[in-house]
Parts: structure tokens; sequence; C-alpha cells
């Protein structure tokens, strides 16, 4: 993101009020991470220690400092979806997409992304869908009531190809 | 002046003022590890638990926090406390395994060994001597004004080195952050004509070096700041010299005066 | 056409997209309106189909291919009868006068005798589901905004306070502290600045009835700000709302700007010398912001790390100034008690709970959705008559309340009253409302490994107990999940909860324990299992 888009950015908040988060919030959804030097120019327009930029960054789970895939695949990790079998949907994701997030989960929480930079995997907190649970979100579509069966299915819509050399 | 009661002794504090200052001014021990009087209170470490019996808001709380008020009675080493202490040093225990500071407190309470898993990084920049207790970050933006540095991460997983663990460019080499750690987590060092923050990425800060002697005696950037903060006519001298010309030009200068002599600069 | 989060999820944006092209082709005399979610969950998408002098009937479960025949029946002036779930001939939005939507259609199933609805209650829903949350005259239609003229004209900000401490309202945001001594608080703070916050960083998983209330009627909430700004001489408020709600956050900034333009919102509102306005603050991702100091810090633009209390927000808040922040559902109920008096609001519920609280029944229940019953309606009423029981006719085992916060109660105690008393004398919360509902299969120290990962996970990480204390209880637990713990693991978990409940700096930490306490209450044998199996291996 160039210094311009940075800028109208930051002129929508005109307030201190809700202004440093929605400025990270709005260059997180355009660019999808937080690029560095978007950081260092946002910590100098704003007055801020990098430092501090850089620790919300690391602080809330929203943001990311690095791309992510073209799709994001986030999986809700709330309690009706856990109750509903989540963790069994993110076994399937993980072979389909061939990431490991098994490795990661210690804290509960993955960000993977496939080789070809196609599909990012990650967790959420309850995306408050509750009642379709299980769900998953690609992108800013939600899925409801899913199997691990209808994620092929699912994945396709988004350019998935699958993966030729297992049979699952 | 008012009138609060520790321990059952009475003590005299200014209304507002934090309790573990008023304590600790009596003499009455209760450890802390993230207190400063300089700094906001924080009540972040929970070690200077005390509880309060007569108050506002009575019952377990930390005294860095509580604010004297008129008639206030807390007590310090009730068995509840102390073992509530206990087990929070044993956190501590296995949280920063190499910290002497921490092991010495323990040794106080009669802890041999803690029974949680010890978390040791052979890599560690601090050493696993950190307790997050977040003093050398709120020094070091709130007092020196730098920001250098800052918590990165949150939870467990929280640690506290500069942005994207890079040499820092505002980093004074103050060692503000050094000398406020309750641990003796943060490590530094000055070779010739460098100072090294080896804690802080390795970030390097260049020394001044003395203009009578031509020592290297202290960061540069931290003298200009020291300068930047004196009157105008002090901006001069006194800095631009080492500590042990300095004394040797207040003394050559007090000779003089005493003889008689015109002083020349 | 109910168009909220899920209903969209479930495919109601495309059955809107059929209705919305059949309508414009056949040149139907057919009006096609959004409107929010009426918490029936399970039977998404839901369309509400009203003709000339006919109930309001609700349809269930329609799909693109049903929308033909449903428009064929309108023109017709008939329902498919199959889809329809039932009709409502008369509707009391309890604000304003009550809307008479027509007689007929004997043989579809009243709402009042509809299993799901006969024993809620709505007053934080009364419009939900049945007004276009996109257009402030469908609110003005049913009775919007009269409240607020009503404070401002008639009444002293001394009387609405009074009048909010007569209802007996309670936060809905979880510690269930009276609301209208609260606002006195910060009323009676000396302050040129003062400002107030909804709270809609709704973290707890497994609720989600604040993202209904936004999405489905944001001028409500918008009325019960202005309401208490009025009340607590606030001239700002802020709508803290989570990134994860972006159809909420989309709600609520057009009826920002509807109220704007109508003089409701700015300055002089109604003419007099009140003035107020409201900027929406987005959340990104922390669970612990719906703790009011760190929901503060975040607002000013720092992480969200809570800070030790006293000062209280009330005196020291956003920006340093006296500050009041309420819930979501809180705000809501404002603007019903102030139309029918405190008085009448006291009387719904029960002694010390007064009013309705929405919970969402989710999990392993067959009747999954929303539903908002009086105070003190017991857990089995909601769990059995409104939730149908078991998913699939599965036996149910224990429920979960309050989120992290919360904890387990056993089926044997489902008759316990949901009021915030017995929920803690059980050993859970109320918390925001959500009801997990678990089956016989579900390991109970699954579940607590569950919420623990989750505290720790969300943890801020600035107090020693939360931070180290969790990991540990974390540790122990997959200890035992693994079966290589020993009894001494179990009193170590019970004693790291004490230490953890007894010295955490803020609320999240300090309640964090409660899924481990309450499941080694209730089902400790489930742990012992465990253990034992460990020990014989």
């Amino acid at each position: 993101m160039d210094a311009a888009q940075l800028d109208t950015i930051v002129e929508r908040y005109p307030g201190a009020t809700g202004r440093v988060l929605g400025v990270l919030e709005q260059v997180q959804r355009r660019a999808g991470y937080l690029p560095r030097d978007a950081l260092e120019y946002l910590a100098r327009k704003l007055a801020m220690p990098l430092s501090e930029l850089y620790s919300i960054a690391t602080f809330y789970s929203f943001f990311t400092l690095e791309a992510l895939g073209e799709h994001v695949v986030t999986v809700c990790m709330g309690t009706a979806c856990h109750v509903n079998g989540a963790p069994r949907i993110v076994e399937r994701l993980e072979r389909l997409l061939d990431v490991g997030a098994g490795e990661t989960t210690g804290d509960g929480k993955f960000q993977l992304t496939t080789a070809d930079h196609a599909f990012s995997l990650t967790s959420a907190r309850c995306f408050g869908a509750c009642s379709m649970a299980p769900v998953l979100r690609i992108d800013n579509r939600i899925f409801g009531y899913v199997t691990p069966d209808k994620i092929p299915a699912i994945l396709r819509q988004f350019d998935w190809e699958g993966n030729h050399h297992r049979n699952y | 002046m008012i009138r609060v009661v520790i321990n059952g002794k009475a003590c005299t504090a200014e209304k507002g003022e934090s309790l573990l200052s008023v304590a600790r001014r009596k003499g009455i021990d209760i450890p802390a590890f993230c207190y400063e009087e300089t700094l906001a209170p924080y009540g972040a470490c929970r070690m200077c638990l005390v509880e309060v019996v007569k108050g506002a808001q009575e019952g377990i709380t930390t005294a860095c926090t509580l604010a004297a008020a008129e008639g206030l009675e807390v007590l310090t080493q009730t068995s509840e406390i102390v073992s509530l202490r206990r087990a929070l040093i044993e956190l501590y225990l296995a949280q920063a395994p190499r910290s002497e500071a921490i092991r010495a407190l323990a040794q106080r309470y009669g802890i041999q060994k803690t029974r949680f898993a010890r978390k040791v990084r052979p890599d560690d920049p601090l050493q696993n001597r950190c307790i997050l207790c977040g003093l050398c970050v709120r020094i070091c933006h709130d007092v020196m004004g730098a920001g250098a540095i800052n918590y990165i991460g949150r939870g467990h997983f929280t640690e506290i080195n500069t942005p994207f663990y890079e040499e820092s460019a505002v980093c004074m080499g103050c060692g503000a952050c050094a000398r406020v750690c309750p641990t003796q987590a943060i490590a530094f060092e000055d070779i010739v004509q460098t100072r090294t923050m080896k804690s802080w990425s390795g970030t390097r800060v260049p020394l001044h070096a003395c203009s009578k002697c031509g020592r290297h005696f202290a960061p540069a950037p931290f003298v200009n700041y020291a300068r930047q903060k004196l009157a105008p006519d002090l901006q001069q001298t006194p800095l631009r010299l080492c500590p042990d010309c300095r004394s040797r030009e207040i003394a050559r200068k007090a000779v003089l005066l005493s003889t008689g002599a015109a002083v020349a600069d | 056409m109910g168009l909220a989060t899920c209903g969209i999820a479930a495919g109601a944006d495309r059955v809107y997209a059929a209705l919305e092209s059949a309508i414009r082709k056949q040149e139907h005399n057919i009006q096609l309106r959004r409107v929010g979610c009426i918490g029936y969950c399970r039977e998404e998408p839901l369309v509400n189909i009203h003709l000339p002098g006919k109930p309001l009937v609700i349809l269930h479960r329609v799909t693109e291919a049903d929308t033909g025949r449903i428009l064929h029946a309108a023109a017709t002036g008939d329902v498919p009868r199959d889809l329809a779930l039932c009709r409502i001939n008369a509707w009391d939005p309890i604000v304003g006068d009550k809307l008479v939507f027509g007689t007929g259609f004997e043989d579809i199933p009243a709402y009042e005798t509809t299993p799901y609805f006969a024993p809620q209650q709505k007053i934080v829903l009364r419009s939900a589901g049945l007004i276009n949350p996109e257009d402030i005259d469908e609110y003005f239609a049913v009775g919007g905004y009269t409240a607020l003229h009503k404070a401002i004209t008639e009444m002293s900000p001394a009387d609405v306070v009074h009048e909010v401490i007569i209802s007996g309202l309670r936060g809905r945001g979880g510690a269930g502290f009276p609301t209208g001594l609260k606002w006195n608080f910060t009323k009676e703070e000396q302050s040129l600045r003062k400002y107030i916050i909804c709270n809609a960083d709704e973290g707890d998983p497994g609720a989600y009835m604040n993202r209904n209330e936004m999405e489905s009627d944001p001028h409500m909430i918008l009325e019960g700000m202005l309401i208490g700004a009025y009340a607590i001489g606030a001239r700002e408020g802020v709508i803290y709302v989570r990134a994860e709600y972006p159809l909420a956050i989309e709600r609520l900034t057009a009826a920002i700007s509807q109220a704007q333009r109508h003089g409701l919102l700015g300055e002089n509102i109604f003419g007099t010398d009140f003035s107020f306005s409201v900027t929406i603050a987005g959340g990104a991702g922390a669970f612990v912001c719906g703790e009011e100091t760190a929901l503060i810090a975040s607002i000013e633009g720092q992480t969200g790390r809570p800070r030790p209390r006293p000062p209280f927000p009330a005196q020291k808040g956003l920006w340093g100034m006296p500050t009041n922040i309420n819930n979501v559902e809180t705000w809501s109920n404002i603007p019903v008690i102030i139309h029918r008096g405190g008085k009448w609001f006291s009387g719904i519920g029960v002694p010390e709970n007064s009013g309705t609280k929405v919970f969402s029944l989710v999990g392993e229940v067959e009747c999954v959705g929303l539903a908002e019953v009086p105070l003190g309606t017991s857990i089995r009423t909601l769990v059995f008559d409104i939730g149908n029981g078991g998913l699939r006719g599965k036996a149910i085992k224990a429920v979960q309340t309050g989120g992290p916060s919360g904890g387990c109660i056993p089926a044997s105690l489902f008759d316990t009253p949901l009021d915030y008393a017995h929920l803690t004398e059980v050993g859970s919360i109320m918390g925001s409302g959500g009801v997990v509902v678990m089956g016989t299969e579900t390991s109970m120290v699954d579940t607590a490994r569950f919420f623990i990962g989750f505290t720790d996970e969300e943890s801020c990480g600035k107090c020693v107990p939360c931070r180290e204390g969790l990991k540990h209880m974390l540790m122990i637990l997959d200890k035992i999940l693994a079966g290589r713990a020993s009894v001494a693991d179990i009193e170590i978990l019970e004693e790291l909860s004490g230490l953890i409940r007894k010295t955490s700096l803020c609320g999240l930490g300090q309640t964090a324990p409660n899924p481990v306490l309450t499941t080694l209450r209730y089902f400790r044998n489930e742990y012992e299992a465990l253990v034992e199996r460990s020990r014989s291996s």
C-alpha cells in the first residue's frame, strides 16, 4: 500500500476515538495483512512509537504480519462448533489443503498457507453463527452445518482443484 | 496527613498514596516486582497482595494499587496471603528459572522447587529471567520517552523486544531498562566506542568520548537527550566530560577559587 | 425475508434474489422487504408473508425452488401449507400500538401455540424479524423513538435514572450490576465531558444474541443509548463492535446516518439543548476487550490490557473522562422501560431479576436458536420445551452457561431457574446468555480443556496467575486426557483454580477457572476415571 492510500484511510478517522485499531483494520482488510512499510509509515503519521504499533499488531488476533493466501478459510472454534465436531473439520481441511495445522494447535490457534498461496487455513473464536455449527468461513461467505465430507465441494467453489496425488 | 493501620501498627500517610509505598517507608516487607515509585501503579506481578480488613473494598488486593485512606486497616502476612504468594513464586520459578532474584525470594518463602514445568529457552535474549513485569517497557516509554521496546504478542506467548526483532532506531542506550529490571534479565555491554543492547536485538549505540581524556563513557544519543533537558546555559560544559574528568575539573576550580586566583576555563 | 448473518449463511440471500427477480419479471403486486431474524435459527431461511386481512405467516426452510409457488399462492391469496411454520394474527411491539395483521388460515398453528415460541416473551426482540433494520420508518412504525421523545421532553435526567432504578434492570453483559445505580455513578461525576459506551464485543463462544439485536433492530440500541446519554449527561457515545460482525457494523452505520438525517443524533435533539453523537469503534479479536478497562484501552488505540480498578470507568474512563459502559442488550431494554415505566418492567421475571433475557440455545439440542424468556424460567423449559431436547433424540448430560467464565450444569439440576443468584449458586454465571447443550457422549474433561484452552489463548498476559497459571492448568488437563496423570494432578488443578480466582487482576482471569471447578464439582468421576486408567496402564 502506498502513502496516498494510507493517508486516505487515516483521513476517514478524524477523531482519536477508535482511530488506531480502525486504521489497522482497514489496512488488514485491503492488503490482507499489515505490511511492514505500512506500519512504519503509520507510526510516523499517527505519532506513535513503532514498537507500540507492532505491539498492537501482535496482540489482536485479527491482524497478521504476513500475507495470507488468496482465499482464507477460517474455521470457527467456538463452543457450539467444538461440540458439533469442529476438530474433525480442521483435520479434513489440513489433509485436503496439505497443511499441518495439527502441529501448531497447541495453543488452539493456527494460521497456515498452502505452498501455492491459494489458500490460508486459520482459526477464529466464535463467529456468532452458532445455530449452524459447525461453521467455516471462506473469505466473506459463511458455510453452516459443515461435515468433513462436504468440504471438497465447498472448496471447489473457490477454484480448489483438489489433491490429485492422494485419494480421500 | 492521614492514619492507616498495617499489621496493627499505625502509620501516617498522604491521602491517596500507594499503600505499598507507606509500608516500605515503615520498613514493612512486602515483596513486589512491578512497582517503581516514579511510575503509575501497574498491578501485574501480584506479589504485593494484602488483605484489607477495614476499608472501602475489603478482601485481598494488591498493595501497590491500594490508595491510603483514613482508617484503612490491612494485614500483609496472613497465612492465606503467604500461601498465595508461595504459589505465585512457584509460577515465577517455572517461568524464569534462571533468575537469582526469584530463587532468593523462593528461599525466603521456604520453597525448594516448583511443581510446574520449567520454561527454558537456550536462545532467550532475556536469559530465562524475564517475568514480564513491564517495568522496562514503561520506563522506556513513560519516563525516557523513547518507546524502543514493547510487549510482543499476548498471553504466555508475550515477549518484550524491539519491533520486528531488529535493531532499534530510537533506543538511546540509556540502560534505564536494565536498571529497573527486578530480575537482572536485560543484558548490554560496552566495547570501546559502542554499547550493544544484547537483549534488544543487538541494538548498537555509539558511545560519547570525553572531551578531555577521550574515554568513551556514555551513549551519545543519551548525552544529547540529557543535554536538551538542561537549561541553555548549562547545555555545554558538564556533559562533555566523563565523570572522572568532571570531578577533577570541579576540584581544580575549587582550588583556584580558594587561592583567589582568577578562574580560567 | 429474514436476512441476518445466519439466515444468509443458510441461503436466505439466494432466496431473496430469486424472489426479487421473479416479482420483477412477473409484475406481481408484491412488496419484498428485508427483515432481521426472529430467532428460530434451525428453521432458516424464514420468509414472512402477509396478505391483506390475513395473519402474518412465517414460512420456514425456504429454498430457491420454493419461490415460484410461494408467489403463485400469494397472487391467489394463499400460502403454501407445507412451508408454513406458524401464523401471527396480531403482535404487540410493546412500545407502539398493537399491530393487527388479520384473521384466517386457522389450519396453520398459531405463534402462541408453537412449542418453540410459546414459553417466550419478546421484549428485547420485540421487533426482530418483523421490521426492516435498514429502514428507520419501520422503526417509527413500531413506536420507535417515542420513548426518547418522552424522556427528553417530559422527564428530567434524574427521573430517567429513577425509572431505570425501579425497573430493577441489571446489566446483561455478565456481572448483572443494577443498571440504574451504575448510571448514577457517572451522572453524579462533575465533568464537562462524559462518555457512554455500548459494549458489542460479544466474545463468549456460543453466544450471538447481541449480533442479532444489532442486525435486526439497530435503532433500538441507538434509542437506548440516547436516553442513557440524556440521563447521564454525556454528549458522545461509542459502540465497540467486534470485527467478526461486519453486517452488524453495516446496519449500525446505516442506522446512525438515518438518525442523523432525522435530527435524532446531532445538535439540539427535538429542539432541546440535548446533543449527542455516536461513533463506531471496531474491535480486532481479543476476548479480554469485553472487560471495561481493556475495552477503553482498545478504543484509545492501545493493546487491551486491563488496568486496576479503582479508579472505575465511572470516575476515569475513556480519555480520562467519566464513562458508563453497558452491554447491547442492556441498552435495548431502555426504551421499553421509559415507555411502559419501570414498575411495569419490574413485574416481568422474578424478584431481583426483572425483565427477560435472550439466550442462545446451541450445541447438541434439537431446536437451536435465540430464545427470549422471563428471568427465572427454568433450564428445563429452555432446553426441553423450547429446545425440544437433545439433537435427534439424544440424551442430554449438561448445559454450559455463561461462556468461558461460566460453568457446566448437570441435567440433574435442570430445574434451576435462569436468574443471576441461582446460576451463581450452582457455580456458573448468567454471562451474556450463551447456553451450550451437551449430549451424554461429550467428555466433560475435554469440555473443561476447551474452555481453559480458550481463556489461555485469550489471556492478555499482563498478570502472572492468569498468564502462567492457565498455561499450567492446560498442560495438566492435557496430561489427564492423555491418561498420564495422577490424583495429585487433580489437586494441583484445584489449587491453581483457587489461585487464579483470588489473585488475577481482572474479571477474565478471576472467572477463568469456573469451567474446571464446575466440572470437578459435578463430573469428578470423569476426571478420576481418566486418572484411574493411567494408574492401571
